[in-house]
């Protein structure tokens, strides 16, 4: 971490890169503590509990992935712990003079390879779809250990044999393993949360269309994110069943494991590296002392349902996030945010930059660089894009206006599939393109702002610019994005729409207009050729609407295509050329600024009952 | 042919109760877009309230059902209030998560006052039986499957034929337009929420005559109203009835002619097969939470 | 940040290293913690079902180790100590009933265990035992492969293990004159560990007497609807059924057994008949004329100390009905009662295991032996209903009543 950098950052979401230095030494000797404990005591009782918090911390751990930063909530994360369970059980049975650690990766592998196949199946659900979903899938995997007796032998279950070592370092070999892997979850949880992989992922979890159309190719990210939190927990889980030396069915798959690890993770607080094993450290703990000390059965029952109920009315975020804001209001009491502050001047795309390739205007061919042909798409009656047809010429920047509701937003949706047309074709380049999927558009080439500004909230503007993937690849998912090259092009053209100064700011806390100025450099890092702006004059301040001509200006002298939906008259007519007109679904005329002003069909039709000018609101 | 006459009549008589019990489910989705996991357990909490008042009073259990369902009514009235509305702008994600910590709340609370024991309610007919040719219709199935369809002739006359019913459907189609026409969304919604436990109430005081039951038998009874609803279509009362009848021979054909060791995999592999190739069900409408603002 | 939830989460840990430190070093670290003091309570722990799936036993087993706490105490205690029973609740749970024993040996100190209910418990239980070198007597949990371990320290205090409970009762069936014997049988088993090798056990010795199979179906443990279990039953028409039932299963089978009039000539159900007034109440109790079942105990039997259980259990429960499972867990108490009275100390728990091994042990289930993998080897005893009440039809030399055959539902009562 660069430390001048630190000085200027007032609210950061990720408190792990924050050198607070006591934090880590807290985090050390409790690590510490841990290693040495099996030594110092030999209270089994203890050893137990940390052994079973160990497991549900790697558990929660990589659930965190794919809930806490995907966005994702699994009940049947259990499953995984499960099927590691079994891994061992079935080898170590079928096996029985191998020793059973070695079957302990194979749990991680098998585990990872049953989420790929849950991944690729859960795909189209989302939100509670997906809950229910795992939860199913939780209950027939159940119900296959049940019945496949042959490799599972049922209901009767599987024992392994006593593990052989000295009865007086009987824990010892569980809990070093069960630490060594929760190093291993933490490392790589830690490693995600400043990759590609991890922006992309909490992106996802944030705003799923918005992310697709920043190149953010979803199944992949979300097939990976699952097997990344399956492949530990596998592990783990293999551990746990050497552990007990008995896996069945019912003990395996129980839900009331899937809610523990739930538990934790909301308690501890998703998407942050040391909630989940917190949480899990203090479930189990509490969980031990309801059986132990408050009356055991129903107790447990009130002890996790209550707090299921109380973490999620009052206590949604977690401790860790709960404790940050507390810590940061406390920081910044009494001094002036950041949001407040000037906005930059900016400065020339060429000096700053090698990341947006600038091509010679001289050298762009005559020829259209998106092309739409008779596109359409229809809400039930309503006839929002019906034979639309136009082109807009490669270096040009093209106005396209309409009164409202004349499917101009719905047109651009159509454009970057975020919503999918009905008929028509679109080529990008002389190349199809609607058959292609957001991030596949753009990839190729097409950059798109919205006309209420989607920026991902809960993250930071640098994050919100280095999460935009152009290319994809898997090896370029483990990139590191937050730091490195990435970030230093992300802070390039965040110095050219002028808010450097913002960069660890969250995207929530920024003001309308700035909201904009990111979400332009955000598309600017896709170095799209065509880059479709929705309204980008609309609900800023006129000094900013001429900043935002300017830039449009400049980036277009560097060959950048623009397609501007725009209902500022004087702002559209004075940067655009040609300009299409649509109105019900078609473009009904097509020119140059002087000839569509001309145009009897035009002015009637803005004069129409339609003709109202909208004023947009920030939100 | 007898047998599968007799086998296709045993699976609609459990659909016809499967419905009620689903209805109050897909009542509270589709006009809050609440999962309310808890369902099963305020189901078997029914079942033991009918069990007390049979168990103490000798009221005869079916016809408990006027006094279980008006408290279970009260109980998902007071639920609603307490834990159900301070998040009722919160993601569906959390919904459940809530929903499923009440579950285990009213599993516990069911465990300390009634004790974990199977407890079964057995009126004088229950184990008597209608006998056509070679056929036989339980008794109390036949009793329930018809209560079950006056319940829900009731809860549907209420829906589509009064005002309350239009002040619902409004408040599930667009709850911002019903404020603005007088309806009290917040009331409504907690009305709709008692209703469909209430609706549970009813299914949950006739499952326990006809099967014996434990606090925790609520997991097995989420998952198949859940199943239900999923295959009917989310927020659909008349997807819930024809999925419940689906589910329920579904569930009979396939302890029959498959193996009883399956027929507990059928709710999942519906649930999964279902949100995989349609995810809207049977008649439901499309369950995306990401509608496109255009 | 991440410093301040940190400390809060391992503040706990932190203080209780920093105890158990000085609790080693008051203790002097070993096992034996308390031993200097022979008038201390002797600590015996256990971890049962009292909630979940399993609690209708659970909760049987803890009343008959309390029954034995309070007749060893009144009696003077063992060797000349008081008994203190520390008792878990493992809510049907694996995970949890791993903790309870590691919370019991670590935590709680105990200086025996008694062993907890049903084998999907008991199997992870007495691994946790064994690990640590305790005897581990366990009164319920039959499955064959609990003893395929190689476990030293584990026995298992009822007459058979779950496979052979049924013997007596097959070997009468096929025993039965021509004319009496049924030609056909029907095994609708529960999948568990207990129910499933059970009727295995039974179906092996009647096929060999040639009765025919004509239905066997195992279903799964939340199967709730049995109608069409019972409809195929009905339709394949056997002469006799062995139903392999847990309890709430057991109910329903039977209830739905009577809505579609399927009565068999004779009608055998593992474990919920033995419920006594819980399983009359669930099938109605004219319905149980003739049912037959296999069981441990029987309040009328005349083993040693049997009747003082009984009258001791009515007192402190105040109930007629003593369930099995209770009596089970006496039987289990008094197993290791015999063992470390005749060992005379509990500190070599190994010797207390050997001496199990070589010898019997009069218990209130009759008299207890064991082989070398710690089950049991003796027969186990076949109840049967009659007017109304349980009892104990074979083997005959220990019998209350005598057989009958035939299952009549509405007969009595």
């Amino acid at each position: 971490m660069n430390a001048s950098t630190e000085a200027v950052t007032p609210a950061p979401s990720r408190p792990w890169l924050q050198p607070i230095w006591l934090g880590r030494a807290v985090a050390l000797a409790a690590g510490v503590l841990l290693v040495v404990y099996p030594m110092v005591s030999d209270d089994i009782y203890y050893q137990n509990m940390i052994i079973l918090s160990l497991i549900f911390a790697v558990g929660a751990s990589g659930l965190n992935i794919i809930s806490g930063f995907a966005g994702y909530i699994s009940l049947g994360q259990g499953a995984f712990l499960g099927l590691g369970g079994y891994t061992i059980g079935v080898l170590a049975v079928r096996f029985p003079d191998a020793s059973p650690w070695l079957w302990v990766p194979l749990g991680g592998v098998v585990a990872a390879g049953v989420a790929l196949i849950l991944g690729f199946v859960s795909l189209r659900s989302s939100g509670p779809a997906f809950v229910i979903i795992t939860v199913a899938f939780l209950f027939l995997v159940q119900v296959i250990a049940v019945n496949w007796v042959s490799l599972t032998n049922g209901t009767t279950g599987l024992t392994l044999p006593l593990p052989t070592w000295d009865r007086d370092i009987m824990n010892w070999p569980f809990y070093y393993v069960l630490v060594a892997i929760l190093a291993l979850q933490l490392l790589m949880t830690w490693w995600i949360r400043r990759t590609k992989l991890g922006m992309g992922l909490i992106a996802i979890r944030e705003d799923e269309t918005k992310a697709a159309t920043i190149g953010i190719n979803l199944p992949v990210q979300k097939i990976v994110a699952f097997m990344a939190s399956a492949l530990f927990v596998g592990m783990a889980g293999a551990v746990y069943g050497y552990y007990l030396t008995f896996i069945d069915p019912r003990g395996m798959f129980s839900i009331l494991i899937s809610v523990q690890l739930i538990l934790s993770m909301l308690i501890g607080g998703k998407a942050t590296l040391w909630g989940p094993v917190i949480g899990a450290f203090l479930v189990e703990w509490l969980n031990e002392m309801a059986n132990n000390d408050w009356g055991g059965g129903n107790t447990r029952l009130f002890l996790f349902g209550g707090l299921l109920v109380v973490v999620v009315i009052f206590l949604p975020k977690g401790i860790i996030p709960a404790i940050e804001s507390v810590l940061s209001w406390r920081r910044t009491k009494g001094k002036a945010g950041l949001v407040g502050a000037r906005i930059g001047t900016g400065g020339s795309l060429a000096s700053i930059t090698d990341r947006v390739q600038l091509v010679d205007r001289s050298e762009i061919p005559d020829r259209a660089l998106l092309e739409v042909r008779d596109l359409k798409r229809h809400f039930g009656g309503v006839k929002a894009v019906d034979g639309a047809s136009f082109t807009v010429p490669e270096g040009s920047i093209t106005g396209l206006i309409g009164p409202n509701g004349s499917g101009k937003t719905t047109l651009f949706n159509l454009i970057d599939d975020t919503i999918r047309a009905e008929s028509g074709e679109i080529l990008l380049d002389g190349r199809r393109i609607d058959g292609l999927r957001s991030w596949q558009r753009a990839h190729l080439g097409l950059g798109r702002t919205f006309q209420i500004t989607r920026l991902f909230r809960e993250m930071t503007v640098l994050e919100n610019v280095v999460a935009v993937q152009r290319r994809f690849s898997i090896a370029q998912l483990g990139r590191i994005a937050v730091s490195g090259a990435e970030a230093k092009a992300a802070e390039e053209l965040l110095e050219f729409v002028g808010m450097r100064a913002f960069r660890d700011q969250q995207a929530r806390a920024l003001s309308y207009g700035q909201q904009k100025l990111v979400e332009l450099a955000q598309i600017l890092m896709l170095d799209p050729k065509l880059i479709l702006l929705d309204e980008p004059a609309g609900g800023i301040n006129p000094v900013l609407i001429e900043r935002m001509g300017e830039m449009i200006r400049e980036l277009n002298s560097y060959g950048k295509t623009f397609l501007i939906v725009e209902h500022n008259m004087p702002f559209v007519l004075g940067l655009c050329d040609p300009i299409h007109v649509l109105a019900r679904g078609r473009t009904m005329a097509s020119g140059t600024p002087e000839e569509i002003q001309r145009d009897p069909a035009v002015i009637d039709a803005y004069l129409g009952d339609d003709f109202v000018l909208e004023e947009k609101v920030a939100p | 042919m007898t047998e599968l006459l007799q086998n296709l009549l045993l699976g609609l008589l459990l659909g016809g109760v499967y419905a009620l019990a689903a209805s109050g489910l897909t009542l509270i989705f589709g006009v809050m877009r609440v999962i309310n996991i808890a369902h099963g357990a305020y189901l078997i909490l029914a079942s033991f309230i009918t069990y007390w008042l049979w168990d103490s009073f000798g009221i005869d259990p079916l016809l408990a059902i006027v006094i279980t369902t008006p408290i279970v009514f009260a109980l998902g009235w007071v639920t609603y209030k307490v834990v159900v509305s301070p998040i009722r702008t919160a993601p569906m994600a959390s919904t459940v998560l809530l929903t499923f910590g009440l579950a285990l709340v009213v599993e516990g609370a069911m465990g300390e006052i009634w004790g974990n024991n199977s407890t079964a309610i057995r009126p004088s007919y229950a184990d008597e039986s209608f006998i056509m040719g070679g056929l036989f219709l339980p008794k109390a199935q036949v009793y329930g499957g018809l209560i079950a369809v006056v319940v829900l002739v009731l809860l549907w006359g209420v829906l589509t034929k009064t005002w309350l019913g239009r002040a619902i459907r409004a408040a599930a189609t667009n709850p911002s337009s019903a404020e603005l026409v007088g309806i009290k969304v917040s009331a409504v919604a907690a009305l709709v929420f008692a209703l469909g436990i209430a609706a549970a109430g009813a299914g949950g005081a006739i499952t326990g005559v006809l099967y014996p039951f434990v606090p925790g038998s609520h997991y097995q009874w989420i998952a198949r109203l859940l199943a239900i609803v999923v295959l009917g279509g989310l927020g659909s009362l008349n997807g819930a009835v024809l999925g419940a009848i689906m589910f329920g021979l579904a569930e009979t054909l396939t302890s029959a002619y498959v193996s009883p060791s399956w027929a507990t995999a059928v709710p999942y592999a519906i649930v999964f097969l279902v949100l995989l190739i349609r995810p809207q069900g049977l008649l439901g409408t499309r369950l995306r939470e990401d509608a496109v603002a255009a | 940040m991440s410093h301040v939830s940190l400390r809060r989460a391992w503040t706990a840990m932190a203080l209780t290293g920093v105890l158990a430190l000085g609790l080693a070093a008051c203790g002097g670290d070993d096992s034996e913690g308390g031993e200097g003091d022979s008038s201390a309570p002797i600590r015996i722990g256990s971890s049962l079902p009292l909630t979940g799936e399993f609690s209708q036993p659970g909760q049987a087993a803890k009343q008959g180790y309390e029954v034995w706490q309070k007749m060893v105490n009144d009696a003077g205690g063992l060797l000349g100590r008081d008994v203190e029973l520390v008792i878990k609740d493992d809510a049907s749970n694996q995970n949890t009933v791993v903790s309870d024993f590691n919370a019991l040996i670590g935590q709680d100190k105990v200086d025996l265990l008694l062993g907890t209910f049903s084998s999907l418990l008991n199997l992870p239980a007495s691994a946790v035992a064994e690990k640590n070198q305790m005897l581990y007597v366990e009164p319920a949990g039959g499955s064959p492969d609990m003893f395929n371990r190689g476990f030293k320290y584990l026995f298992f205090t009822q007459q058979a293990t779950a496979d052979k409970q049924g013997k007596v009762f097959a070997e009468w069936v096929a025993a039965l004159p021509e004319d009496q014997r049924p030609k056909t049988a029907a095994y609708p088993t529960l999948d568990d560990p207990f129910a499933a090798p059970n009727v295995a056990g039974i179906q092996e010795v009647l096929e060999a007497a040639g009765i025919e199979t004509v239905y066997q179906e195992t279903y799964a443990i939340d199967t709730k609807n049995f109608d069409t279990i019972v409809n195929a039953m009905k339709n394949a028409d056997p002469d006799v059924v062995v139903h392999g039932a847990q309890f709430e299963d057991g109910i329903g089978l039977t209830r739905s057994m009577l809505k579609a009039g399927f009565a068999p000539d004779m009608f055998y159900e593992t474990n919920a008949p033995s419920f006594g007034a819980q399983y009359s109440d669930g099938v109605g109790a004219e319905n149980t004329e003739g049912v037959l079942y296999a069981v441990s105990h029987s309040p009328e039997a005349d083993t040693p100390g049997n009747a003082e259980f009984v009258a001791k259990y009515q007192e402190m429960f105040g109930t007629d009905e003593v369930p099995e499972d209770a009596a089970d867990g006496f039987a289990a108490a008094q197993v290791m009662q015999a063992a470390v009275e005749a060992v005379g100390s509990i500190d070599d728990q190994g010797a207390l295991a050997d001496w199990l091994r070589e010898n019997e042990v009069d218990t209130i289930l009759g008299s207890l032996s064991w082989d070398e993998t710690g089950a049991p080897t003796g027969e186990f005893l076949i109840g049967q209903w009659q007017n109304g009440k349980p009892e104990v039809v074979l083997p005959a030399d220990v019998s209350t009543a005598d057989i009958e055959i035939g299952w009549k539902p509405g007969a009595s009562g």
